[in-house]
């Protein structure tokens, strides 16, 4: 999996600016993610492409339980949030439709990941590349149980 | 074997379990409303599955509907869709719908204790991160993402990774139990354990302080545990618990036969462990504004705003937030927080819109005017709450105050409805969350008490309330 950073430099990024609360009355998953990131950075829908990643600090998806946060992020394309923490709903929203990966990097990691980067991200061997400098980061593996939703599909896909 | 009551709770509702899995646990109670059901009721007409237990399932319209005259149609159109659909949902499901013209129509968190829905020892999930409110009555309620809401809503279960404990030991006595509120207290635990602290964990409170509050105010505090990143936060139900649940529309007819196991089970056992503890004494508590965009950036007000590197405490990212957070706030380090002026109050949310926090509220404002540079509004929690505040006569405490006086729901907490904040506006509210752009795009909010809402209504500026009563 490869695709171009964006980051920000923030810790407690909420799911309020991921996807701003007026816009949970959108059902259409595009016409929503229009709307995604506009609370910090209004114009990250113009510039984020098919396949890149999110870097971000701790605690990355705080607040409310809107599984529109993770549904706009993925739907413009993001496949992996790398954060040094994340809040737990947005991770359990994340898994449970497979919408994106969260994946849990060290504050070193996410410091030496700049925005632009691109990443080559290698989740049999929990091993993050840096193609722009050929840096090499270690990620903090799923556990089993995830791992096996992700790879079915999501909660449903894989209870079925 | 000693246990805390978390895990006894969660022992009682596992419906299977695996070593190194997640373990399946019951759900009792799945309250839903208008904005996080949708998509889950179309999951479960696409594969053709009902809703497996619509008696154990209650929904209502709170998140977006309009705080003006309910018998007016609602102007805006995607509001409208979204709360027809969840009428056309709970019809073709059997589920129970308290809907925009009914009696118990409210706050999804103040009406589930007010019906007596909310019991001691159950689980409880609502598609909303605030479920963690009625915890306050020793119930495991913990908020659920939409894919989570068509689980609980096709099989009545849910998978979950057990959360370890976290102890939140709260001792001392108030010295002014009228200005130092629950809110003061949960928001003093939030700035000292982060918006993290409670990742993983679900956090008890306990000690005298905790036993001593009403049973409104004991929601207050378990309302706000999220806030801290914990999955849930729970107190040992009481004899204040019990009176609570006494007689509601929907308590149980065996309710003493429940009371006498809940007396028996419900609590740690002595000499439990938790996974982790803190403990915070409420003897020296003052009211608390928050000045930040999270709600650990807090103060007490009289306090001066904080430098970037003293709330950072030399770690960059923290000092970088603070800078960040004083930018979208446009306050300047060392300014008195009496000093702050305020455009907007709003006195509402499932944090504090009960009818004890407008009580408490109203005897600030008695006989007072609202700032003439300050709009506030009171949003009562549910029409139950409006129609006991209106039989006490307090409705009209606001009004002549100047206050509006509007219908229940969710209202300014999260910008949902047309009750929201222009750019640049600075609000005073009794609300969860100061996120940039929560109440509405470059609004600006202070977390504060009710009494400290009041007051900032009628001073134009944040005041110590201590100095009014």
């Amino acid at each position: 999996m490869k695709g171009n950073v964006i980051k920000y430099e923030r810790d407690n990024i909420d799911t309020d600016v991921i996807i701003p609360g007026p816009y949970l009355k959108i059902h259409d998953y595009i016409e929503l993610s229009k709307h995604a990131m506009e609370g910090i950075d209004p114009d990250f829908h113009s510039r984020v492409n098919e396949g890149d990643f999110i870097v971000a600090g701790k605690n990355f998806g705080c607040g409310s339980s809107r599984e529109h946060a993770p549904i706009a992020l993925s739907t413009c394309g993001i496949k992996a949030v790398l954060a040094v923490s994340f809040a737990r709903i947005f991770y359990r929203n994340s898994v449970d439709g497979a919408f994106l990966l969260p994946i849990e990097i060290d504050e070193k990691t996410y410091k030496s990941i700049s925005n632009d980067d691109k990443l080559e991200i290698n989740l049999e061997r929990n091993e993050i590349v840096n193609l722009s400098n050929n840096a090499i980061y270690s990620m903090k593996p799923f556990s089993e149980i995830i791992g096996k939703i992700i790879s079915a599909g999501g909660l449903f896909k894989y209870k079925k | 074997m000693s246990e805390t009551l978390f895990e006894k709770i969660w022992n009682s509702h596992i419906v299977t379990e695996k070593e190194n899995e997640p373990s399946l646990i019951y759900i009792d109670r799945h309250l839903i409303h208008e904005v996080t059901s949708p998509q889950a009721f179309n999951g479960l007409r696409i594969y053709k599955r009902n809703v497996r237990r619509p008696d154990l399932t209650i929904a209502t319209v709170d998140h977006n509907i309009p705080t003006t005259d309910r018998s007016l149609p609602i102007l805006d159109e995607t509001s409208s869709i979204q709360i027809q659909t969840l009428e056309t949902n709970c019809k073709d499901f059997g589920i129970k719908l308290f809907g925009k013209n009914s009696k118990n129509q409210g706050i999804v968190h103040v009406i589930g204790p007010q019906l007596g829905i909310t019991l001691p020892g159950t689980t409880i999930v609502c598609g909303d991160s605030h479920t963690s409110t009625q915890g306050a009555f020793g119930a495991f309620a913990f908020g659920i993402g939409t894919s989570e809401v068509e689980h609980v809503l096709a099989t009545q279960t849910l998978w979950l990774e057990k959360p370890k404990s976290f102890e939140i030991m709260v001792n001392g006595k108030r010295k002014n139990s009228f200005a130092i509120t629950s809110k003061d207290i949960i928001l003093s635990i939030i700035r000292q354990i982060g918006t993290d602290g409670g990742v993983g964990h679900v956090l008890e409170y306990r000690g005298e302080a905790i036993f001593d509050l009403s049973m409104e105010q004991r929601m207050t505090i378990c309302n706000m545990s999220i806030e801290a990143g914990s999955r849930a936060g729970l107190i040992a139900p009481d004899e204040k618990t019990f009176d609570y649940l006494k007689n509601r529309e929907f308590t149980p007819k065996n309710y003493d036969e429940l009371v006498d196991d809940w007396n028996e089970n419900l609590h740690t056992d002595s000499n439990t462990q938790f996974d982790k503890s803190f403990t915070i004494n409420v003897d020296q508590i003052a009211p608390q504004v928050s000045w930040g965009t999270n709600p650990s950036m807090v103060c007490d007000v009289t306090q001066t705003i904080p430098f970037p590197e003293e709330f950072g405490n030399g770690v960059s990212n923290q000092i970088k937030s603070a800078e960040k957070a004083l930018a979208y706030m446009d306050l300047k380090p060392g300014t008195p927080i009496t000093e702050i002026q305020l455009d907007r109050v709003f006195i509402g949310s499932c944090t504090n819109s009960r009818i004890e926090d407008l009580i408490d509220a109203a005897e600030i404002v008695k006989g007072k005017k609202v700032s003439p540079n300050v709009r506030a509004m009171v949003v009562p929690g549910s029409q139950m709450v409006k129609y006991e505040a209106e039989k006490l006569g307090i409705d009209k405490i606001f009004i002549d105050a100047n206050f509006e006086w509007r219908e229940s729901g969710c209202s300014m907490c999260l910008g949902m409805n047309p009750d929201i904040l222009k750019p640049g506006e600075r609000c005073a509210s009794t609300s969860n969350r100061n996120f940039e752009g929560r109440q509405g795009v470059g609004g600006r909010t202070h977390l504060v008490s009710p009494v400290m809402a009041a007051s900032a209504a009628i001073a134009g500026h944040f005041v110590d309330v201590r100095e009014w009563c």
